[in-house]
């Protein structure tokens, strides 16, 4: 978990906040109404919404999948797996911008999103006589299981897998896999739906009424902007630095579907979604209330993503290749995703500390 | 540029003083509280979120943070079985497959719900005697930790069975609770077990403020010990010296739910050891060394001296989460009933680091860790029944209570105590018994009301 400095910059607001000043002269204008929506809002069109839309996708592939292996598979139709499979990836990495909640606490992050695959294994137990049920799935290995060994098996090594090349056991891997990823990702979709109980959504947007999670608003909106600082910090000095500054392609995430940099420029768009409230549908943001107070200050937020997103664009080359070939452009995209997560933190968490409470 | 920027983390901290000094009621706190606020002194962090143990002390130099850094990315690092390019080495059996797979977000484990596997949660394991330096004695066969889980083809251990009996107990004001008690039941072993051996499930603690507590002064631990009761307040409080592999001799252990690891370094490397299977210089050889699962890997070190080193360092520089309502009225008289039930004689608020000049960011800082870092009798309910050094099988570390209130947040559970059992603080609370029984029936006879107050105010470390 990556996190770093200028925290004394944010101890004050904090601190004073805390302290609950009654008669506090300095009060910034706090508009509870716009404070509340944004919070259902953003529930509604970024968790609901996100992780209903990879629930749909993982369960599409799962469909995808089955059919390759009735059917007798056609290249066509792994092909078509492959774009599911990527569709998918673009609805999870968007959704890393607020990695809070039962996501995170119940594992279900690691249980989908475990890299590297141990290959080992991952062999010895296609050359086992294993019956691959779903609570034999259930309990293997995070690095056995999820999107990247599902990416393994359907795009291959050199991510050139022909559907000739996938054997019986193969097939019988790949649909537990993407059986038990279609169940975890509906477990992620139902921890924030209203209608389920003990749901996430229900304790976000209640913050502030008695709520022990979130016992003020300020709590719930430092949770989002350090949720979206922190996917910045993990892209920029995790994703992107470690394979860069080693030089080695073995670090990248999906390197067989040469997908990582779509990986994390959607990470980057998970932030924005998050900022302006928006997914599929569109809502109020705290683009909402920045642009209530600061107009500056929203703009600068906006600009430093799309540098971000546009700096990721300019990565060419397979993320793997580019960090020998594309050292400048590697290098331009983790100073611009460091200087959003610096806006984020030392200007935007301030902001939200002065305009809610 | 970064001097200014510390320049003015200055200001804001004495801003940040003024400001609480001008606004609160003048008695609410008084003078010596107020630094309350700062838990882990100037390494307090403000994210009381999901992040709340996972932010670095703010004030690192450049190359310490980098080494921060480093070793937050080891501390994430899966390890797979061996060979393979990236982080080979796990196994051949083993608890989990990285640090952060049991610490999720550098918290608290729990154990398994009916249906899961165990996770965050191990088992020590023992016979009765000692080891060649006066520790647990380790089961033929065995070793000292159970592991449950193994690579492809290695038989794990054994699996462990948990059931718990729910016991009914009620408040003198009439209100009902309950406790549920574990049972733990090895099945499957994979060779015979042999008789008496004892268990010592333990949870996955917090990671965050330890190079604080690492830093506190061994003579002010010691000068809190009362291990023969000689003020006869019923509270005893003794030290447990352990095994330092480094330094060839026993030292004061510090850490664990016995205090029967005396440095943060060790900690790190028998984790890697028996928890995950990786070897590395303080602990060479494999836990499955002698045991028909052994691959014969003793070859080379699975982590890096340096790694060890950065992930040791990770967790040293772990800040601690600021109070939240620490000037509540409810909180402030929550906190009156933690000193008046006597929680605070084993739960000591307020620790002093020791100066250290090389190592200026833990160095003489005033923190509010709620421990004495010793151990007492916690009563029968409690116990392991299974010696570590010189904790005996009743004896239980204090545990910190710092940033405890965010277990909530950061890892969505209420679960406490050395094996989870506890299902909310109150529960973990009147679990307490031995050198605590008086502390549990005050707490017992409390009206809701203040009740409440008690567990607002632990809600608010």
């Amino acid at each position: 978990m990556k996190k770093s400095y200028l925290q004394y910059l944010l101890a004050g607001a904090a601190l004073v906040s805390l302290s609950h000043c009654s008669d506090n002269d300095n009060a910034s204008p706090v508009n509870e109404e716009l404070n509340t929506q944004v919070l259902l809002d953003f529930s509604a069109n970024l968790p609901q919404a996100v992780y209903s839309d990879l629930s749909t996708k993982t369960s599409t592939l799962y469909d995808q999948v089955v059919a390759l292996g009735t059917n007798g598979a056609t290249d066509d139709e792994l092909a078509a797996t492959r774009t599911t499979w990527k569709q998918a990836r673009q609805a999870w990495e968007q959704s890393e911008a607020f990695l809070f909640g039962p996501v995170s606490t119940k594992d279900i992050d690691p249980h989908i999103d475990t890299w590297p695959v141990n290959f080992n294994d991952l062999n010895a137990q296609l050359n086992s006589g294993a019956e691959f049920t779903a609570d034999y799935i259930n309990n293997l290995d995070d690095a056995l299981k999820g999107f990247h060994p599902i990416e393994y098996l359907i795009f291959g090594e050199d991510g050139n897998k022909k559907a000739a090349d996938l054997s019986e056991r193969d097939m019988e891997y790949l649909t537990a896999l993407a059986l038990n990823l279609k169940t975890l990702t509906a477990d992620a979709n139902n921890s924030w739906k209203p209608s389920v109980s003990g749901n996430y959504h229900t304790i976000f947007t209640t913050a502030g009424t008695g709520n022990a999670t979130y016992p003020t608003q300020l709590a719930a909106y430092q949770e989002l902007v350090n949720a979206m600082a922190g996917i910045c910090d993990e892209v920029a000095n995790g994703k992107l630095d470690e394979p860069f500054t080693a030089q080695d392609p073995s670090l990248e995430e999906s390197p067989f579907a040469q997908n990582s940099i779509i990986d994390f420029t959607n990470n980057i768009k998970g932030v924005q979604d998050v900022y302006l409230g928006k997914y599929s549908a569109d809502g109020k943001g705290l683009e909402d209330i920045v642009r209530q107070y600061n107009l500056q200050l929203d703009s600068d937020i906006k600009l430093k993503i799309d540098n971000a997103i546009n700096a990721l664009g300019k990565i060419t080359d397979p993320f793997g290749k580019a960090i020998t070939t594309q050292a400048m452009q590697i290098e331009t995209a983790m100073s611009s995703i460091n200087d959003l997560k610096d806006i984020l933190e030392t200007e935007l968490l301030p902001f939200v500390q002065q305009h809610t409470k | 540029m970064r001097k200014d920027k510390i320049f003015i983390q200055v200001l804001m901290v004495v801003g940040v003083i003024v400001s609480i000094y001008s606004c609160v009621e003048p008695d609410a706190l008084n003078d010596s509280d107020y630094s309350e606020w700062l838990s882990g002194g100037s390494q307090t962090v403000f994210d009381n979120g999901a992040g709340g143990f996972s932010t670095a002390f703010p004030h690192l130099t450049a190359a310490r943070e980098k080494v921060h850094s480093i070793g937050d990315g080891a501390f994430g690092q899966t390890f797979v079985t061996a060979p393979a390019p990236q982080n080979p080495g796990l196994g051949p059996i083993f608890n989990n497959v990285s640090c952060t797979s049991c610490h999720i977000n550098d918290g608290r484990g729990k154990p398994p719900l009916p249906g899961e596997q165990l996770s965050s949660l191990l088992i020590r394991i023992s016979i009765p005697g000692t080891d060649a330096h006066g520790g647990p004695n380790p089961v033929p066969g065995f070793g000292g930790q159970l592991q449950q889980r193994g690579v492809f083809g290695a038989q794990p251990e054994a699996s462990v069975r948990i059931d718990y009996t729910e016991q009914s107990y009620t408040f003198a004001d009439g209100t009902p609770y309950s406790l549920r008690f574990p049972t733990y039941t090895l099945e499957n072993p994979y060779t015979t077990l042999p008789a008496g051996v004892m268990l010592s499930p333990r949870v996955a603690p917090p990671v965050f403020g330890l190079g604080l507590l690492e830093a506190v002064d061994e003579a002010d631990i010691l000068a809190l010990a009362d291990p023969d009761d000689r003020n006869d307040d019923g509270i005893s409080g003794k030290p447990n010296y352990a095994w330092n592999v480094a330094e060839g001799k026993m030292t004061l252990g510090k850490f664990g739910w016995k205090a029967a690891n005396p440095s943060l370094l060790q900690q790190s490397a028998g984790a890697y050891n028996e928890d995950m299977g990786i070897t590395n210089f303080v602990f060479p050889h494999e836990s499955a060394t002698g045991q028909p699962q052994y691959d014969g890997r003793d070859d080379e070190y699975e982590v890096s001296d340096s790694l060890l080193y950065s992930v040791a360092f990770y967790i040293r520089t772990l800040g601690v989460p600021a109070r939240r309502a620490a000037d509540d009225a409810g909180v402030l008289q929550g906190k009156k009933l933690f000193t008046d039930g006597k929680c605070s004689q084993c739960h000591v608020p307020r620790l002093r680091t020791k100066t250290d000049v090389a190592f200026p960011e833990i160095s003489n800082q005033v923190i509010f860790p709620y421990t004495d870092m010793l151990v007492h009798d916690m009563g029968p309910n409690l116990a392991d029944n299974r010696p570590d050094f010189d904790a005996s099988g009743v004896e239980w570390r204090t545990s910190p209570l710092w940033g405890i209130g965010l277990t909530r947040i950061v890892n969505g559970h209420q679960n406490f105590l050395h094996d989870g059992r506890a299902r909310t603080l109150l529960e973990a609370i009147m679990w307490h018994g031995g050198e605590a029984e008086a502390s549990k029936e005050f707490v017992r006879t409390l009206s809701q009301d203040d009740r409440d107050k008690l567990i607002k105010f632990l809600e608010s470390l």
